[in-house]
């Protein structure tokens, strides 16, 4: 995998990609069937150990953010898109399960953890090294059923995760403080601290 | 010892969850780096100070004024927010000899991180530190070696190692939040109180954390590796948290009434992300929210990971 793909790579699992980056992955997946096919079977297979039937394997997810991308450029030009959050997911999901395939060594992907048990048959855990190169790295899986081009859902969840941080921050500022040098500077990053 | 196997014990109930050590290489990390890691832990515990704090991210930047005042085998920590909201947070008579799991992951003679300890996970190296606050530093450089955690670049006082600056880093160097003194001095408590609004108790060392619970007994199938969980876990507790002794993230659970759509939801601020998916186990509706100063993926991940204990 060339450097640049990388790099892209890792924009999309920030959700920092741009739509260039994202055409530029969709278009190294679309230009190879047997990394597409490896992906469909590798999703297969997993809802397979999860006891779950395959509700999408005949769907080809990067051919949907493509066809996403293609209307939202002739009809929202320069506004930021709202597909975006799904598309990038989608994405990085079936690049992630390609790139374990693609000639990364599998010893090396399953010396970090050990739940590859629960993965069926011969389809390996994804992976991907970083830089660095010492730790294998295994990817996102995405989520357990079709991530479907929903705007108004993903906004929602989006807003969910804005309130539970609000929520939520306080209790886990907690336990960073206990357990790091920074100690109470934590509460710092509490928007607004309570009894 | 005993504090840490008691914390070890419940993750050993999941199986999957006892992971193996990467092959450990830390040959390329600086040995006095590791020195200074120690150090570092043993003298945010040990020292008193007080001291004016800024912490900034993106275009934020708040003031703090912070003191430890370590009396006997007892400290007593205090932060005042002196910009936007009035408010303190107070831990008195905290023992010091009760060590959390993340200080412990930083000392060295613990074999819960391997002979590495924490070089195990982070390629350290050391330089020339900045003056802060007025006193010189050692620079210890943090780089993660996998994609599961970010970067730090920590200015220890170059005397007692206390920790007077510190910035996160992502993998594009990009510094995602800082936070650093702009004036210390090493004695007990302010004499003078700034006012303030809300005073919030912080949390003890072995003390239950009161929070929300959930009924049915979950999991996580998958941790990135080094990192252990910062309480015993109690059956019911809706939220669990894992340190590997710098970075922190919390995972919360909770019913929900109805199934909602497949979806995620990302928010980032500074080092923290908030996660938030819709999942289903064993029928039930749940929404798992992942809180912590972890990338993105990381977060996904554990929401992957979670699962109904047996």
């Amino acid at each position: 995998m060339s450097e640049k793909l990388r790099e892209s790579l890792s924009a999309l699992m920030d959700d920092e990609a741009d739509e260039l980056e994202l055409e530029r992955v969709l278009s190294q997946i679309s230009q190879n069937d047997e990394l597409r096919s490896s992906w469909q079977g590798y999703h297969h297979a997993r809802d397979a150990a999860a006891g779950q039937a395959s509700t999408f394997t005949g769907i080809d997810i990067s051919a949907r953010v493509r066809e996403a991308i293609a209307q939202d450029g002739a009809t929202a030009q320069g506004k930021a898109p709202w597909w975006r959050p799904v598309a990038s997911f989608a994405v990085a999901a079936s690049v992630m399960a390609t790139v374990g395939l693609g000639g990364q060594q599998l010893s090396q992907l399953n010396s970090g953890y050990q739940d590859r048990s629960s993965y069926a048959g011969n389809v390996s855990p994804v992976g991907l090294h970083n830089a660095v190169g010492a730790t294998p790295m295994r990817a996102s899986y995405g989520t357990r059923s079709v991530p479907a081009l929903q705007p108004a859902t993903n906004e929602a969840y989006r807003e969910l995760a804005r309130q539970r941080l609000k929520q939520y921050g306080q209790s886990h500022a907690e336990q960073a403080a206990l357990n790091t040098p920074q100690g109470l500077i934590h509460f710092a990053r509490v928007e607004r601290i309570t009894e | 010892m005993v504090v840490l196997a008691r914390l070890v014990l419940p993750i050993l109930a999941f199986p999957a969850l006892v992971m193996a050590q990467p092959e450990t290489q830390c040959g390329d990390s600086d040995p006095a780096a590791l020195q200074w890691l120690d150090k570092m832990s043993r003298s945010t515990q040990e020292i008193s100070y007080q001291g004016v704090v800024t912490y900034q991210r993106g275009d934020d930047l708040q003031v703090m004024q912070l003191s430890r005042g370590v009396q006997g085998d007892v400290a007593s920590d205090q932060i005042t927010r002196l910009t936007g909201q009035g408010a303190q947070v107070v831990r008195d008579n905290h023992p010091l000899g009760l060590l959390h799991p993340g200080h412990m992951l930083l000392q060295l003679g613990d074999s819960s991180g391997g002979d590495c300890g924490l070089a195990t996970h982070y390629r350290l190296s050391m330089g020339e530190g900045e003056r802060v606050a007025g006193r010189q530093t050692v620079r210890l450089v943090m780089a993660p070696r996998d994609l599961y955690r970010y970067g730090y670049q920590l200015e220890l006082d170059s005397t007692t190692a206390l920790l007077l600056k510190a910035s996160t880093v992502d993998r594009g160097d990009r510094v995602l939040e800082r936070f650093q003194y702009a004036d210390l001095a090493y004695s007990g408590r302010w004499h003078e109180e700034p006012g303030v609004d809300v005073v919030h108790r912080a949390g003890q060392a072995g003390q239950a954390t009161p929070g929300p619970k959930m009924q049915m007994a979950w999991g996580l199938r998958w941790l990135p590796p080094g990192f252990v969980a910062t309480e015993e876990q109690s059956a019911g507790a809706a939220r669990r948290t894992y340190t590997d002794g710098m970075a922190v993230f919390s995972v919360f659970l909770e019913t929900l009434a109805a199934r909602m759509p497949s979806g995620e939801g990302v928010v980032r601020e500074g080092s923290t992300t908030s996660y938030t998916r819709g999942i289903q186990l064993d029928g039930q509706p749940l929404l798992v929210t992942v809180i912590g100063e972890v990338p993105v993926n990381t977060a996904r991940m554990l929401a992957d990971s979670v699962t109904q204990a047996r």
